[in-house]
């Protein structure tokens, strides 16, 4: 079964000539008619435009020309990522209409490598949520268990791999986006180092933590996905100044002697369930030859309302471009230029986007900067402090990725405690230190519970080779949503 | 830190720029309103002598290119996402001054 196959393989079953471009596109086309009205991860399908480009790489195959390193695979795009002449709503109602007119650098550098961009995925109204409940256009769910949220931001990209309707997806990580829809789902998301992959073409939130990461059902094929987009980019200049990786060879290779850190301060009242869990995933660790450590990262429960006040501030600022002059829908009541930014914005946006622009206007605004955004970047610098200290005693740490696995569509309706949900994960982009979720157990339920490994900025290949050897040791990865397995 | 006031938030919209009912507003100002408590744990944090963070990344550079003309996107695929018909090679918009 094509689709049970990992993107390496895929690819090697491509260039052997076992299997067409066309009909491996077709293969995914098919799944996504069959099973995406359920879960509904996919904005928009580009069923031509991926089989001429299918069509082109067979023809390509057989001419004896060179193909990429992602040649024939299938890869879905978060919607805030612009694919060319495709639509990028970024779930919101105010660009609803709004088409691509130019590649990110990420959406380049997979076509490149000659992939083929089957799709653009559900996510939270740019991308802030944690549930995807607060897309506009419509609703995700969970593929092992409807009733349940994929997570969030990314929930798309999360459940379209999960269900296998792409074997590849691109998310977006700006406090947890990639790794909490990772971990719900049970598939494999990875947040690289801050500056890892160029953010030209992501559409901005918070823009000192945004990044993109590669989601996927094993590391390999994620790390597969890191040597295409793991770059410098003129148009970034955030983007580290440094050359590609070899992440699949560097990858390979044993733990043994590895240092794990794990915060058990930060990580006290873990419910029983996530708990069972972790401790599981620590003792396969130990199995491997690693050592636990306890670090001290305390101040982890200041993270939330630090990124709080940081990305909202940078979201009210990278969200005033939206003004209805340019592009996006205007409203049709204004009459006024005044009324087209005001209804525009009152029509066009939705109740989490609008809190969060408001609460960044607020602490950026005259007479409260000093006391919540300044006060928030000095505790970001202890906070980076204190994961340096951390590695000083280990080489990865352990957390678990979210308090609890996927929960209910609807179960959480206060802002704030939807905040909490990503206690774990906020920290790493406040350090802009790499993360990955990998599968690593499921709830009495059956649900998924992913576990989290994170590394020192630029040792995003120490992360993927402890995840790497946690999933040979393990066949959590391999599990498939049983409604979705055929 | 201070308390939020419906007054407030009636600001913060018209800073930002988004037409409000006074239902949203009032909304509004619950659900920030406990955000802004919430926020007011990092008071506990001696932040005395602590520089603030600007980038996450040590010793980054500044990245300088010569101020060389790229491609740059045609007109017309500029206009298929303008929200008006544009007119004349320019965005639509209403009357800006008012006549008389």
């Amino acid at each position: 079964m094509m689709h049970t196959s990992t993107a390496i393989d895929m690819q090697d079953r491509f260039l052997r000539g076992e299997n067409s471009a066309v009909s491996i596109v077709q293969h995914f086309l098919q799944r996504i008619a069959r099973y995406d009205k359920q879960i509904g991860s996919f904005l928009s399908v580009n069923e031509t435009k991926a089989l001429e480009r299918a069509e082109h790489l067979d023809k390509k195959r057989a001419s004896g020309r060179p193909l990429g390193k992602l040649a024939a695979i299938p890869v879905s795009i978060k919607d805030n990522i612009l694919v060319k002449g495709c639509l990028a709503t970024c779930g919101s109602k105010f660009l609803s209409n709004f088409i691509a007119p130019y590649d990110a650098t990420a959406t380049r550098l997979l076509e490149e490598e000659d992939a083929i961009i089957i799709g653009k995925t559900n996510c939270d109204e740019f991308a802030m949520g944690s549930s995807t409940e607060n897309s506009a256009l419509q609703m995700t769910y969970n593929p092992w268990n409807l009733k349940c949220t994929p997570g969030g931001s990314s929930g798309g990209s999360g459940a379209a791999v999960a269900g296998r309707l792409s074997p590849l997806s691109l998310g977006s990580d700006t406090g947890g986006s990639v790794r909490q829809p990772a971990s719900f789902c049970g598939v494999v998301g990875f947040k690289p180092t801050y500056g890892r992959i160029s953010r030209s073409g992501l559409v901005a939130y918070g823009s000192s933590l945004d990044q993109i990461g590669p989601m996927a059902a094993c590391t390999a094929d994620v790390a597969l996905l890191m040597e295409v987009l793991g770059r410098s980019c003129e148009k970034d200049s955030t983007t580290i100044p440094k050359g590609p990786e070899d992440y699949l060879s560097k990858m390979d290779g044993s733990i043994r002697g590895l240092k794990v850190g794990v915060p058990w301060q930060f990580l006290e009242g873990l419910l029983p369930e996530a708990k069972r869990v972790f401790d599981q995933g620590l003792e396969i660790l130990k199995s491997l030859g690693a050592a636990v450590v306890e670090v001290d990262l305390s101040l982890l429960k200041y993270s939330i309302p630090a990124y709080y006040i940081i990305a909202t501030a940078e979201a009210s600022t990278n969200l005033a471009r939206f003004d209805g002059i340019r592009y996006g829908v205007r409203s049709p009541r204004s009459h006024t230029l005044e009324e087209i930014y005001d209804l525009s914005k009152e029509e066009g946006f939705g109740p989490e986007v609008k809190r969060r622009i408001l609460l960044g206007t607020y602490v950026l605004s005259a007479g409260y900067q000093d006391d919540y955004y300044k006060k928030a970047q000095k505790v970001r610098t202890l906070i980076i402090k204190q994961y340096r200290d951390a590695f000083q005693k280990c080489g990865i740490i352990a957390s678990p990725v979210s308090p609890f696995p996927a929960f209910e569509i609807g179960s959480i309706r206060d802002p704030l405690q939807m905040y909490l949900v990503d206690i774990y994960n906020i920290g790493v982009n406040l350090a802009g230190v790499p993360a990955i979720s990998i599968p690593s157990g499921f709830c009495h339920e059956g649900k998924p519970i992913g576990l989290q490994l994170i590394g020192p900025q630029m040792h995003d290949v120490d992360v993927l080779r402890a995840a790497n050897a946690f999933e040979q040791a393990t066949d959590f990865h391999q599990a498939i949503p049983p409604e979705y397995a055929v | 830190m201070s308390k939020l006031t419906k007054e407030t938030i009636k600001k913060l919209t018209q800073l930002s720029r988004i037409a409000c009912t006074e239902e949203e507003q009032e909304s509004l100002l619950r659900d920030l309103e406990k955000v802004l408590v919430y926020f007011e744990q990092l008071n506990e944090i001696d932040t005395e002598n602590v520089e603030p963070c600007n980038h996450v990344i040590p010793d980054i550079v500044n990245v300088m290119r010569e101020d060389e003309v790229g491609p740059t996107l045609p007109q017309e695929e500029f206009f298929r996402n303008a929200p008006a018909k544009p007119f004349d090679g320019m965005i639509r918009v209403p009357p800006v001054l008012k006549q008389g």
